[in-house]
Order: structure tokens, then sequence, then C-alpha cells
């Protein structure tokens, strides 16, 4: 683009170095992981298993029982996230139409929301969950982020984009309120649907504040939470339950594993719904 | 976030102004299965949003014991919280890392951009830009997993630095109070890198390459033709990202929480830390809640003050 020969050369060498970043510790990772327990004590450079062993895998499974914490999180985030799409699409459908007396007064206050974050808010959010008496329930954390104006605001757009001759001619041949939704706007804001659904389920897998404020039974904690408790193991050396570098390790990879796949599908919808985003804000 | 700016102008708002309130009504009457389908994400947002943040407010102006409320006290916890050493710590920590973050998140990111857009074979292109986004949709606690674990003292980094006769003994990156900072804003700026390129790179595409070629004819060089067409070019992105990392390292809590221990708990406690600290772990609802408020107005006079900022003022377009 820039027609620079200089810039070209360093903009490989700026790509490729950033881009180890990401990979050499992934490696590092899934190398100490694979490692026993004694291998992953010894100082150095792990970018092959030394010696191989799946006992962290074992140890995580067996003693962490880490599925327990691994159900929740998928029973919420799938739950959660239909709920979400549910409500984010209707919304935003009803917002798409022109003509809705005080569309702009509940769009602007949809908006408005956005100025308060959960983290300013973290002890009365506490205090309603408590008075709602949902403390210690799966069903706050499917609460949680239920409905966002970043998900209203960009299904609105979607919906907006639907051609009006379209559904002009289809309410002229007779088609009701629902039809028109599921047979001319849903399919052609379909893409918006698809992007607020990956990334609803990306937050919800990684929701951690929610957790650690509402959950404090060991039955009900998540994946991120159970994999924090593994993961800051590095503290308790003096206990008898030292829990080494291939275990903690075993979890991060157990819990990217999902991840990385979903992303390797959905890597489209994650992409574009950035740049949607980042214009529209 | 600045969604209303680039939005078409509304059809529906001048029928309403035209009509007055009779066409409201009779509008709203006709049109109300709509109002219906937003009802429910309205109540949403109003008693799981607005609700707890006005709950904030108002307990922060009371006494708070375990057995409740024991009546308002007026500004007590706001004086209590601006004479509380941590708080004052929380603040400063707060501000440093906001600003850290801001600088590093904003400029940082361009470079990897524009390199993007250099390079041809397309395939390569959208390869790099994947794995360079990744680490954007993974929690915190996974981002900190891995880097404790290559950071730690018998880790590549340290053994590498080592090896090379670099450093005598292992930094201890995660246990001394003045690695924590650096490594909060650090790791956010790798975090959201790629996502923050992401941005700018579809900017760039956006660019007329005609521009280039005429600042070439002229004699620019490389860096010229970034500083004078390109650079001005993405402007509008720029503030765009300046104003989503403002507004989000301002209330930093899982990744200085994930790195918070004994050690380095001074300098990365931020105000959103010191409330769940306060408020959930010791149940010292109002001075927590204060800290919250003062943090939340921190935040909304941070993103108001941004939007005057000079230079980052949208452009009227001709």
């Amino acid at each position: 683009m820039l027609q620079s020969r200089g810039i070209r050369i360093a903009s490989w060498v700026i790509l490729i170095a950033l881009s180890l970043t990401m990979i050499v510790p992934l490696i590092n990772v899934v190398a100490t992981s694979f490692t026993s327990k004694a291998g992953s004590l010894q100082p150095g450079v792990i970018l092959w298993p030394e010696p191989f062993s799946v006992e962290g895998y074992f140890t995580l499974m067996n003693r962490m029982r880490i599925w327990l914490p691994f159900m929740n999180t998928m029973y919420v985030t799938i739950v959660g996230t239909a709920l979400h799409v549910v409500l984010c699409a209707v919304a935003g459908y009803a917002l798409s139409n022109e003509n809705l007396p005080g569309r702009n007064w509940i769009v602007a206050a949809i908006l408005f929301t956005l100025a308060i974050p959960t983290q300013t808010i973290l002890v009365p959010l506490f205090i309603v969950f408590r008075d709602f008496g949902l403390l210690n329930t799966l069903l706050s954390l499917i609460l949680v982020d239920l409905v966002t104006a970043f998900s209203i605001v960009l299904m609105k757009t979607y919906f907006e984009q639907v051609p009006k001759e379209i559904i002009e001619s289809a309410t002229m041949d007779g088609a009701g309120h629902l039809r028109l939704f599921w047979n001319f706007y849903m399919p052609l804001a379909l893409p918006g649907v698809i992007t607020i659904t990956v990334f609803h389920m990306v937050t919800k897998y990684n929701l951690f504040i929610h957790p650690l404020l509402f959950i404090s039974d060991p039955d009900k904690t998540t994946l991120q939470i159970a994999l924090q408790s593994v993961v800051g193991g590095e503290g308790s050396t003096f206990t008898s339950d030292f829990i080494a570098p291939n275990v903690m390790m075993a979890g991060i990879v157990a819990a990217l594993i999902p991840l990385l796949i979903f992303f390797a599908f959905f890597q489209r919808y994650l992409i574009s719904g950035v740049t949607a985003g980042g214009v529209k804000g | 976030m600045t969604a209303t700016e680039h939005q078409p102008p509304r059809l529906g708002a001048e029928v309403v102004s035209k009509g007055g309130a009779r066409r409201f009504i009779a509008g709203a009457r006709r049109l109300w299965p709509y109002y219906v389908m937003v009802a429910p994400a309205l109540l949403w947002l109003a008693v799981f949003l607005v609700w707890p943040m006005m709950q904030g407010f108002l307990i922060s102006f009371q006494k708070f014991g375990l057995m409740g409320s024991q009546g308002f006290i007026g500004l007590e916890n706001y004086q209590k919280a601006f004479s509380d050493r941590t708080v004052i710590q929380a603040f400063i920590n707060t501000v440093s890392i906001t600003a850290g973050i801001t600088i590093a998140g904003t400029f940082l990111p361009i470079i990897p951009a524009i390199a993007l857009a250099e390079i041809t074979p397309r395939p390569m292109r959208q390869g790099l830009q994947s794995v360079i986004y990744a680490p954007h949709l993974l929690g915190w606690v996974i981002i900190i997993g891995i880097w404790m674990n290559v950071m730690s003292p018998i880790g590549l980094v340290n053994s590498i630095l080592q090896g090379l006769g670099l450093i005598d003994n292992p930094i201890p990156f995660f246990s001394h109070p003045a690695w924590g900072q650096p490594l909060v804003i650090g790791l956010t700026t790798w975090k959201d890198l790629g996502f923050h390129a992401l941005i700018y790179y579809a900017a760039l595409m956006t660019i007329n390459t005609e521009l280039i070629e005429a600042a070439a004819i002229d004699g620019a060089n490389g860096l010229q033709r970034i500083r004078d067409v390109v650079i001005p070019h993405i402007t509008p992105a720029i503030r765009v990202v300046f104003l989503i990392t403002l507004l989000g390292a301002s209330h930093t809590f899982d990744s200085a929480f994930l790195m918070l221990n004994g050690r380095t708990a001074e300098t990365v406690r931020t105000l959103a830390i010191f409330t769940y600290e306060r408020g959930i772990l010791r149940f010292d609802l109002g001075i927590a809640s204060a800290a919250g408020v003062i943090l939340l107005v921190f935040s909304i006079l941070l993103g108001t003050i941004a939007q005057f900022l000079p230079g980052f003022r949208p452009k009227k377009e001709a």
C-alpha cells in the first residue's frame, strides 16, 4: 500500500515478532502441561514435554474435578446466550421501526446504560442479587449481561438495513407481524444474530467478576473461578496440597481448547463484529 | 461509546414533532406490540443496571451495620473515603494504570495495523490477523495463567535471561511491587493489541491509494507517507479506540485482581478492587459504595472530558 520496500520488510518483522509473543507462550504452556510434576518444576525453557506425562490432566480431572465447573459454565453459556439473543434481537427489531413514537428516547435510555460499567457497581449489584435470593444460583449468572446496549443497537442497525420494498409488498400480500419477522427480517438479519451470539458466548464463557461476587458454593462454581484457584495455587507452596505447574497448565489448556475451536469456526463473525462495533461505537 | 453519531437522520422523529401529541398517541396505539417487544429489555436494564446504580448512591449516604442501614449520615462515608490512605493509593493506582493502558493501547496497535495492510499474500495476512486477535477472546484467568508460566522464576523468560548472563537471579515478575503496574498495563495492551489493530486496519482499507502515490511522486519517503497521509486518514478510528480504551482502563478489575498478592497489593489495587475487598469481603458497605460512586463519577468525567479534547472533535463532513 505504501510502496516502500523498507516498510514492507519491517512489516513482516513486526508481525512475525508479534505472533511469536502469542505462539511461543502457548507452546510453552502446552509443553508444560504434558510434562511430569518433577519435570515441570525444573528451571529451563520447556518447548517440548520432557519427560512426557499426562499426570497433570489426571490430577485436574480426578482431584480437582474440573468437569463439574466446566458443565456449569457450559450451562450458563448456552442458556444465557439463547435468552440474550432472543431479548436483544426482539428489542432491536422493535426499535428499527422508524415510526415508533418515542423511539429516540428509548434508544437514548439504552445507550445511557453504557455509562454504568459493572466494576463501578459491585457492591450494590451484590446487594440487589442477594435481595432477590439469587446468590449461589446459576440463574444469577444467566441473568448477568442478559441485555446489553451493544447487542440491541447492533441488531437495530441490521434490521434497519432490510429493504422497505420487500416488507411493503409482503404486507400487501397479507403477511402478519410474526410472518414478517420470521420470513423476511430474520433471514436478512441473520449475520447480526450470529455476531451477537458468538460474542455473547465468549463473554459468558469468560465471566469472572460475577461468579466471584455471587457464587461461593463449590458445586455451583464456574470454570474461570475453578481455574483461578488452580493457577493461584502457586502461593500455597507450604501446604501439602501443592499444585505443580503441570497441573496449572493442564487447566489452562483445558479451558483454552473450547475457545480456540470456537474461534476457528466463527472467526469471520468475531472479526467482522469488531469492525462493525468499532465503527458504530 | 459513540453510537449516536453515526446514525442516519431519523424519519420517525420528524413525523412525531410535526404531528404533535395526538399523532404520538395514535401512533403509539397502533404500534403497541413494538413496545411489548422492547419492554423486557428495558425492564432488565432498569432492574439490573439502573437500580443497582441508584442503590449505590443511596448506600453511600447511609451508615451500614451488620443489621442493615442505620440511617442517613450525609457525606461521612465520602469524608472517610477521601481520608483513607488505601483509597487514595487505589485512586492513584487507577489513574496511573488508566494513563498507561490508554496511551499504549491507543497508539501501539497502529503499527501492526499498518503492517497488516502492507504484507501481500492475502491468506498470510488473514492468518497473522487471526493470531494477533486471538488473545482478545481469552479470559483474564487464562492470560495470567499463560504469562505466569512463561515469566515464573523458573520459566522461559528468566531461563533465557540467565542463560544469556544478563541477570544473576531470576526476576520475580509477579511478586514484586515495581513490576505490578507495568505488567497490568503491558498485558492489557498485549491482550487488546490485535483487537484495536483490527479497528485501525478496517479504517486503513478505505484509504485512497492515489493520495499515497501522489505523496510518493512528491518525494515523500515511507515514514513521511505514514505521517502525512495514513495517520490523518485514521484519526477518527484513533478517537474511537482512545475512548474505548480510556473507559475500559478506568475500571480495571480482573487483570489487576489476578496479579494481586501480598507483595503487589499496594501498586495494583485499583478502586474497583478496593470496592470488592471492602464491600464484599469485609462487608463495609458505606465506604465501599462511596468508593464505587467516586469511580463511576471519575469514569463518566473522563469520558466527557475526552469528547472535548482538542484534535478529537469529530470533523463535520462537508
